[in-house]
C-alpha cells in the first residue's frame, strides 16, 4: 500500500524549476554551451551560473570550459547519472498528474 | 513549466536558423538561370562558393548570438534519414509525376514544386510543428504546382524559382520566429556573456 507513494517522492535537487528546465533541455541535446542554455531557458547569467554549479557537485552535469574563436565557451552535457535522473523525475511527474486527474474524477 | 517548448528548443535552433535559406534560395533561382544560358556555368561555381563563403557569418551570427549546441545522435541519424529520403522524393517524385520514362504519369503539373513543397511541409511538420507562414508560403507552391496548368517544355526551370522565392521568403519568416523564440540579438550582455559556471 504504501509502496506507490514511495516511490512518488520527488527529487528535490532537479524538480527546482530553473534546474528543472536546464536538465530537460540538455536531455534533449548530446550538450550545449552556456549561451544556448541561457536563450532555451531564459534564465539570468548569474542564475544559470549557479544552478551549473550546483548541478556539476551533484554529478548530474559534466562542465567544459573551452575556447571557441579564441573566446571563452563553457560547454555542458548531461551524465549518464543525469539522463536517468531527469528520465525519472519526469516520469514521476507525469505519474502525480495522473494520480491527481484520478483523485479529482473521484 | 512546458516540458515540451524546453525539449524542442533544441530541434527549434537547428531547424529555424532561417537566414541559411537566402543563400540557397539565390542558388536555387540560378539553376533554371544557367539553363537558359542566362548564367554560365563559371558565375554558377562561383556563386556556389560565395554562397558557401556567405554561410560562415551566418553561422557565426547564430552562435555568438544563441550559442552552440550538437545534436543527439538520434536527431543527427533522423536528419540524415529525412535528408535521404527528402532527396529521393523529389528526385523520384520529379520522375514519376512528369519524366520522359515509361512509368512516369506524365501529368501537367509542376514536377519540381510538388515534390519540394510536399516535401518541406512534412520535415517542417516532423520537426518544429508547421507554422502559418510554413501552411502558407510551402502549401501555395503545393497548390500552385498541382494546378493542371503546367504545359509545355520548360516547367521544371519555372518550379526551380519558385522553389528558390519560396526557400528565401520561408528562411526570413523562419528566422523572425527563431528571434521570437530564443530573443533578440541585443538582449544579452555581449562582454560577459560567457560567465560559465
Amino acid at each position: 500500500m504504501s509502496e506507490p507513494r514511495d516511490e512518488l517522492i520527488l527529487d528535490r535537487l532537479i524538480h527546482e524549476p530553473a534546474r528543472l528546465a536546464i536538465l530537460t533541455v540538455l536531455s534533449s541535446v548530446r550538450d550545449a554551451d552556456f549561451v544556448f542554455l541561457q536563450r532555451a531557458t531564459g534564465l539570468t547569467k548569474g542564475n544559470l551560473s549557479s544552478h551549473l554549479t550546483k548541478l556539476e557537485e551533484a554529478g548530474l552535469v559534466e562542465i567544459e570550459k573551452r575556447f571557441v574563436r579564441k573566446k571563452p565557451n563553457t560547454n555542458v552535457a548531461l551524465t549518464a547519472v543525469g539522463k536517468q535522473r531527469i528520465a525519472h523525475h519526469w516520469d514521476q511527474l507525469e505519474r502525480l498528474k495522473n494520480l491527481s486527474a484520478i483523485t479529482t474524477q473521484q | 513549466m512546458q516540458r515540451r517548448n524546453l525539449e524542442t528548443a533544441a530541434a527549434n535552433y537547428s531547424y529555424l536558423r532561417g537566414l541559411f535559406g537566402i543563400p540557397l534560395g539565390v542558388l536555387i533561382i540560378l539553376v533554371p538561370l544557367v539553363n537558359w544560358g542566362v548564367c554560365p556555368l563559371w558565375a554558377f561555381l562561383v556563386a556556389i562558393a560565395v554562397a558557401g563563403a556567405a554561410c560562415l557569418p551566418i553561422n557565426r551570427y547564430y552562435n555568438e548570438n544563441y550559442g552552440r549546441l550538437t545534436p543527439s545522435t538520434r536527431q543527427q541519424a533522423r536528419g540524415a534519414v529525412a535528408a535521404v529520403i527528402g532527396v529521393a522524393v523529389v528526385g523520384g517524385g520529379s520522375l514519376l509525376l512528369r519524366g520522359r520514362a515509361d512509368w512516369s504519369l506524365d501529368l501537367p503539373v509542376n514536377a519540381i514544386a510538388v515534390p519540394f513543397a510536399l516535401v518541406m511541409l512534412i520535415s517542417y511538420a516532423i520537426y518544429v510543428g508547421l507554422k502559418s507562414h510554413h501552411v502558407l508560403i510551402w502549401g501555395a507552391l503545393l497548390v500552385a504546382g498541382a494546378l493542371p496548368v503546367w504545359h509545355g517544355a520548360d516547367p521544371g526551370n519555372i518550379g526551380f524559382v519558385l522553389v528558390g522565392v519560396a526557400v528565401m521568403v520561408s528562411g526570413v519568416f523562419d528566422h523572425r520566429l527563431f528571434v521570437r523564440t530564443f530573443g533578440s540579438p541585443e538582449v544579452l550582455d555581449r562582454e560577459d556573456i560567457d560567465v560559465g559556471a
